[in-house]
Parts: C-alpha cells; sequence; structure tokens
C-alpha cells in the first residue's frame, strides 16, 4: 500500500467507509468502535479530571465564598453559616466609618511603601554590589540571604533583644551619643519606624535574588556600547540597567506588595500592633477583630477590603508590565 | 473476558465498592458522633489539655493520669491531647465548627463561656451536685471559687487551676533602698521612692506582644478601689469614679518614675530580664513569678500583703482557668466519669511541682505547699480577697469577659496608661467606646 492510499484509508476508516469500489458505504464495525473509544475517552477524561476540579473548588472557591458570606453575618469564628444572623453589608459599613481602620490603613500603606521601595533598593544595590568582583562573593551571598531564610519568629526576638531593654545593644549605643532612655518600641513613632526597617531587613534577600536574575539577564554587550559611546556609570544605569530590569522590577514591586500588605507576623510577633494601636496593620486589625474580638463577620469585611486594594494595585502593576513589553 | 484491569487481585469494580463502603461508614460515624447521645462506650472521647505547666514535667504527668484511666463497663477509653497556647481559639474554634471537638477540655479563662454563649457546653451540674456533692469534691473547693463559673443555665466549667494578680518584691532591693513594707497605696508609693533612690523601679509590669499582664494589673487596681470593668448586668462599664481614682493613681506613679518607661511594650521575658537586672523591686505578676527568674533572684522574692485602698477596701484580680464538657461527645456519661475521675486524681500534678497554677482544691494546696510559704500566702490571703473580670457587678465568668481578656482594647488601653501620656478619664473612656463596639 503506499503513503496516499495509506491516508486515504485512514480517513475512510475514520468516517466508516468502506475501501472505494468494494460495495456500498457501509458504517464498519472499526468506525463504531472509533466512536466508543471517543465516547470512553471523554468518560475517562471527566473520570480524572473531576477530582482535580472538585479538589480545586473546595481548595479555592468555597473559602472565598464561606468568608465572603461570613463577612455579611455576625457570627464568631465557631458559628456556622446558617447559625449566624444576616447583617448584610452592616460590617463594611461599620470597618469604613471606623477611625482605627483608617488609621490601620494608613500605617499599612506606609509599612507597604517601606517594605516595597526600601527592600527594593538595598536589594538592587547588593545585587549590583555581587555583580562585581569583590573577595568571598559567595560568602557574601550566603550571608545577605540569612535574614530571609531565618524563621521569623527567631528573628523577631533577636530584634526585641537588640531594642526592647535598657541593657539592650541599640539602647546602650545610643547612650553612648547622648540619647538616653530611647524607648524604641514604645514610643508610636519609634516603633512604626523599627517595624519598617525590620521589615525591609528580611525582605531585601528576596529583592536581592530577583534583581541579580534580572542583571543576569541583560546582555553585557549593551554596556560595551554604552561606554564606547561615553555614557558614565549613573548614565548607563539609568538608560539602559533600570529599563532592562523594569519588567523584572515591576513583578517584584506586585510580589512585594502583597507580602507587605499581607504581612501578619512581622508585626504581630514585634508589637502585636502596639503600642496604643501605631503598628497595626489591616492584616492584625483583621486578626484582631476575627479571634480577640470574636468578629468575624468584620475580621473578614477587612479582609476582602484588602483583597480588592490589592487586586487593584496589581492590576495597574500588570498593566505597567504589559506596557514594557509593547515597548 | 471483561476489559476490567485487575491488579494486585484487586477488580476496578471492587475497589469502588471498597471505596464507597468506606465513604458510607466514615459518613455514617460522622453523623453518630454529631448526634452526641451515643453511650456505645466504643469509641474513645477526647480529652484536650493545655500546657500549662512545665514543657515537660507537666505534660507528662498529666498523660500518665490519663493513661491510668479505666473507665467502667459500657464506658468510653479516653485519647489525649495537648493544644498549644499559639492561636489556640482557632484550634477551639475551628474544631468546633468541623464537629470534631474534644468531649473534656481546658481551655483559656474564658473558652468555656464562649461556647457557652452557643449552646456548644454540657454543663457540669450533675458532676458538681450528684457526683461531687457525695464523694466531697465539692466542699472541696476554695472558698466562692465554685461559683464563678455557674452561669444562669448551670455551671458552664468547673474551676481547674488559678491565676492570679498580685505583687512580689525583691526583699534584698527594699532593704538596701530602706523601703518599709507596702500596706496600701501611699506607702507603696512610698516604697517606689526609696527604690528609686537607688536606681530601681518600684512598680514593675509588662504589656507587650504577647503579654496581657499589664492590662490585668489594672484591672486588679481598680478592684481594689471597688471598682472594675461590669456592672450588674454584665455590661461594660469602666469610666466609674472608682476606677478613674486607680488609674489617676497609676498614672501618678508613671510621671514620678516608678514605672520602667519602657514597661508598655516590654514581654514577660523583657519584664524577667529586668528582675534579673535588679531594675525591678517590685513586679505586679502571677503566682509562678520565682520559676521565671534567675535562683539568685528567685530566693530574694516575698508575696507583698494585700493593700488597703483609698476606699478602704482589698481586692485583687483572679482566673479561674477552668475544664469543660462539650455537648457534642460520643458518650455524655464517659465526660462526666472521666471529668470526675480526673479531679479524684489530678493532685500530682501539684505535688510533683509540674508548675501549673495554684489549684482550685483545698486538700492539694495543703498536700502541695505544706513546705512554700508563698503558695500558702497566695491562697490564704490573695484568693478570698480577688475577683474575677465580672467585678464589681458579679464575681463570676460569663461571655461579655471574652471582650477584654487579653483583647486589643486592654492592651492599647494598658499602654495608653503605662505610656503615661493620656489621663485616667480619657484613657478609660477609649476603652469603653473600644468594648462596646466589639
Amino acid at each position: 500500500m503506499t503513503a496516499t492510499n495509506a491516508v486515504e484509508g485512514l480517513k475512510r476508516a475514520r468516517r466508516g467507509v468502506g475501501v472505494a469500489g468494494r460495495g456500498p458505504a457501509t458504517p464498519s464495525p472499526r468506525g463504531r468502535q472509533g466512536r466508543t473509544t471517543l465516547g470512553r475517552s471523554w468518560g475517562t477524561l471527566t473520570a480524572f479530571a473531576l477530582p482535580s476540579l472538585i479538589l480545586l473548588v473546595l481548595l479555592n472557591l468555597f473559602p472565598v465564598i464561606y468568608a465572603f458570606l461570613q463577612s455579611l453575618q455576625n457570627g464568631t469564628p465557631s458559628t456556622l453559616p446558617w447559625e449566624a444572623d444576616f447583617v448584610g453589608l452592616q460590617n463594611y459599613v461599620t470597618v469604613l466609618t471606623s477611625p482605627q481602620f483608617w488609621q490601620a490603613a494608613e500605617f499599612t500603606l506606609v509599612f507597604t511603601i517601606v517594605g516595597v521601595f526600601g527592600s527594593w533598593i538595598v536589594g538592587l544595590g547588593l545585587a549590583l554590589l555581587l555583580r562585581t568582583r569583590i573577595p568571598a562573593n559567595t560568602v557574601f551571598k550566603v550571608l545577605l540571604l540569612l535574614p530571609w531564610i531565618v524563621p521569623i519568629v527567631v528573628s523577631s526576638t533577636a530584634w526585641n533583644w537588640l531594642v526592647a531593654t535598657p541593657q539592650s545593644p541599640l539602647p546602650v549605643l545610643f547612650s553612648w551619643f547622648g540619647l538616653d532612655n530611647v524607648n524604641f518600641l514604645g514610643d508610636p513613632l519609634l516603633a512604626q519606624i523599627l517595624v519598617c526597617v525590620f521589615k525591609v531587613w528580611i525582605s531585601f534577600p528576596f529583592m536581592m535574588m530577583m534583581m541579580s536574575a534580572a542583571l543576569a539577564s541583560v546582555d553585557t554587550n549593551v554596556y560595551e556600547a554604552a561606554r564606547v559611546d561615553g555614557a558614565n556609570s549613573w548614565q548607563t544605569f539609568t538608560g539602559i540597567t533600570l529599563p532592562m530590569i523594569s519588567r523584572s522590577t515591576y513583578i517584584a514591586w506586585i510580589l512585594m506588595t502583597i507580602f507587605c500588605v499581607n504581612d501578619f507576623p512581622t508585626i504581630f510577633l514585634l508589637t502585636q500592633g502596639g503600642p496604643v494601636n501605631a503598628t497595626t496593620t489591616l492584616i492584625v486589625l483583621a486578626y484582631q477583630y476575627a479571634f480577640q474580638n470574636l468578629q468575624t463577620g468584620i475580621g473578614t469585611a477587612i479582609a476582602f477590603i484588602m483583597t480588592a486594594v490589592l487586586v487593584l494595585i496589581s492590576v495597574v502593576l500588570y498593566r505597567q508590565i504589559k506596557k514594557v513589553n509593547i515597548e | 473476558m471483561t476489559s476490567e484491569s485487575k491488579v494486585n487481585g484487586f477488580t476496578r469494580r471492587g475497589f469502588i465498592g471498597l471505596a464507597g463502603a468506606a465513604a458510607a461508614s466514615t459518613l455514617l460515624a460522622a453523623c453518630s458522633a454529631g448526634g452526641g447521645s451515643s453511650s456505645s462506650g466504643t469509641k474513645p472521647i477526647k480529652f484536650w489539655n493545655m500546657p500549662w505547666g512545665a514543657p515537660t514535667a507537666f505534660p507528662q504527668e498529666d498523660k500518665a493520669i490519663v493513661a491510668a484511666y479505666k473507665p467502667k463497663s459500657g464506658l468510653p477509653a479516653v485519647s489525649y491531647q495537648q493544644i498549644q497556647w499559639a492561636n489556640f481559639t482557632q484550634t477551639f474554634t475551628t474544631a468546633v465548627a468541623a464537629n470534631t471537638n474534644p468531649s473534656v477540655s481546658s481551655g483559656g479563662g474564658t473558652t468555656a463561656f464562649l461556647f457557652e454563649k452557643e449552646g456548644k457546653i454540657h454543663y457540669a451540674d450533675d458532676v458538681i451536685n450528684k457526683v461531687w456533692a457525695s464523694n466531697g469534691i465539692k466542699d472541696d473547693f476554695l472558698p466562692g471559687l465554685l461559683d464563678t463559673m455557674k452561669t444562669k443555665n448551670g455551671y458552664a466549667a468547673v474551676p481547674y487551676n488559678l491565676d492570679m494578680r498580685l505583687y512580689w518584691y525583691n526583699k534584698q532591693l527594699m532593704d538596701k533602698a530602706g523601703a518599709s513594707l507596702p500596706t496600701d497605696w501611699d506607702s507603696f508609693e512610698a516604697a517606689c521612692k526609696a527604690l528609686k533612690k537607688i536606681g530601681v523601679f518600684g512598680y514593675g509590669t509588662y504589656s507587650g506582644a504577647g503579654a496581657f499582664t499589664g492590662g490585668h494589673t489594672l484591672v486588679a487596681h481598680m478592684i481594689n478601689n471597688g471598682g472594675g470593668l461590669f456592672d450588674k448586668d454584665q455590661n461594660v462599664n469602666v469610666v466609674t469614679d472608682q476606677n478613674i481614682q486607680a488609674m489617676e493613681w497609676v498614672l501618678g506613679l508613671v510621671k514620678n518614675g516608678y514605672v520602667d518607661p519602657r514597661s508598655a511594650t516590654y514581654t514577660s521575658a523583657n519584664a524577667y530580664s529586668q528582675m534579673n537586672a535588679g531594675a525591678f523591686g517590685m513586679i505586679w505578676d502571677g503566682a509562678g513569678t520565682p520559676a521565671n527568674v534567675n535562683a539568685n533572684v528567685a530566693s530574694q522574692l516575698v508575696v507583698g500583703d494585700p493593700l488597703v485602698g483609698p476606699s478602704g477596701q482589698k481586692g485583687a484580680l483572679y482566673f479561674p482557668n477552668n475544664i469543660f464538657m462539650f455537648k457534642n461527645s460520643p458518650s455524655i456519661a464517659g465526660s462526666e466519669a472521666f471529668l470526675n475521675y480526673y479531679y479524684q486524681n489530678m493532685k500530682t500534678l501539684w505535688t510533683k511541682k509540674t508548675g501549673i497554677g495554684l489549684p482550685p482544691l483545698k486538700s492539694i494546696a495543703q498536700a502541695a505547699y505544706a513546705d512554700d510559704p508563698s503558695a500558702t500566702k497566695i491562697i490564704d490571703t490573695w484568693q478570698p480577697i480577688s475577683k474575677t473580670w465580672g467585678a464589681p457587678g458579679s464575681n463570676t465568668v460569663f461571655y461579655n469577659v471574652t471582650k477584654v481578656d487579653g483583647t486589643q482594647p486592654m492592651i492599647a488601653f494598658a499602654q495608653s496608661i503605662l505610656g503615661g501620656n493620656t489621663t485616667a478619664k480619657d484613657a478609660l473612656t477609649t476603652l469603653q467606646k473600644a468594648l462596646e463596639s466589639a
């Protein structure tokens, strides 16, 4: 049989038609078998996909729907949806008219801006530094990753030890310079600064890795060309490096924004939102409502407002990424 | 021949049948667990306990007590689970929502009352009034203690161990400062003044991350002055003359430099390191304070006498931690039988010094503290004058207490008073508003 004949034969077989010139076109057993196989394939596919689909719905969609339902009710963490009273959007109104919410929102904004740009500047700076020929480069890389690797319970305890009591290293250091009684955790402004600095400290290694990867992908010939054209270091950095890594930068900003807004342990372990709510962020406030005040509705309402804002920020930054791609 | 695949003797059809049977039996088991009235005695009941004492000694002894339980015929055995303090409210509420809660459990001091409000608690009235009235345990509780657990529907829980807020003084530092032992608010202030002269803070406390003691102590002062947080209807009522006077006293101590300015944000570890450094001459804390400081300092610590407040009253705050039963249990009879067994046999937790709080029973206190004057003094002089969060309206624990026990409004209130940048009335008014909206 030639190749052409073989192809035709297959086509006929798929249509369920017999060999040309050998009688009427009756459906062949092969044709029936073909349809049966296809039917079985769909069945098999469904059987295999269904558990995953059910899991996806259960793990992702159901909790979101359940939480949204809770945000419209006045239940406690142990109240089931049919046990709690439906209060409509009252929880959202309560949240949005509460001064505590806006105080927390304001600090969340500051914490996020400092966290994102602080860690980016430090991370990018170190990534650039690590591209130069410095001795023991690998050792530095490992050491710089430590703040990211160490469990946050350990690092928050270490930072508490660093600042909390008059015998702690930083207050002692400050007293050498005549600044006695600097109360890092007790003064609202200093506590806010401390929490932000701590966030930058635990986050910069992530940024450093992201930026190192981005810098590694930039073609070195571009720098050669810039050098030949007489560009100085600053011009090279602003005119070449930053634009070339802008896509990775936007992605890193999106991720770090999400990390900062949703960062519960950093605040909770170091200050628990104090002193007098000065370092309470929205996620900490949501926790306090849900699990300390046992007002799950208000807690989840805060969480949904946060999610909406995060989605908005992510969309704006994502559009920037697309713009970069087009250009 | 069928096209069914056959692997290791299992046919696909057989496997599906087996899986179906397993699912059905799981479903049936779940349904029966939710019924709460089964007393078949076949399924073990769950006992959850918190890590109340030393990390190794307490759970080891506690497990041994539970393991020695031999249920009577027809009653179920008991399984033991220790629940960590971290996020324990979530642990309980999630378990209750999922119907996987224990049958018998301890928890936070107010956990039982949260679930009592939701109708999940099996009242302990039968155990107390029938079983314990006949075997003597009911009369063995410390004075007034059992009644702190009573709600309008019955006993939501039974007292298990006690924590209270009192003060300890460092004898060595007091002697060095030439300070007299305080008996009332004025003499306490005078002792603080003397301690300040040797560079020591007289009023030691802490209210930072994870530390609720600062707020507890402030409420203890309110109770000492005839005040407190709740009226007789169990509603929040904090802006009272007695409370304002008590907070003005503390603000005065802060402004005079008798309180470490960092106290507002100290963790317990920070406060104990200040004790070890000799920076605190006195500390408002729990009965177990000496166990948290180094041996040298611990040997110098003495329990102070309850102070007489300006109104001539004595008073303090205490927390009757408790054990409770859930309605959702494979066997209510099994829960009650185990509870009775546990109370009859829990003495060794104290006599073996596993670090649990003060005992609820007089017989245990006598057996455990014959050679411990501090613990004896706490039981004899502080417990009788102490009241629950319900003061001044009542001396009980109830649902609204969950709004003040370790909550953010109380932490913020304590931090504002200990920070000193407020007035008593402003701080109390802010607290009132925060608690009303909670």
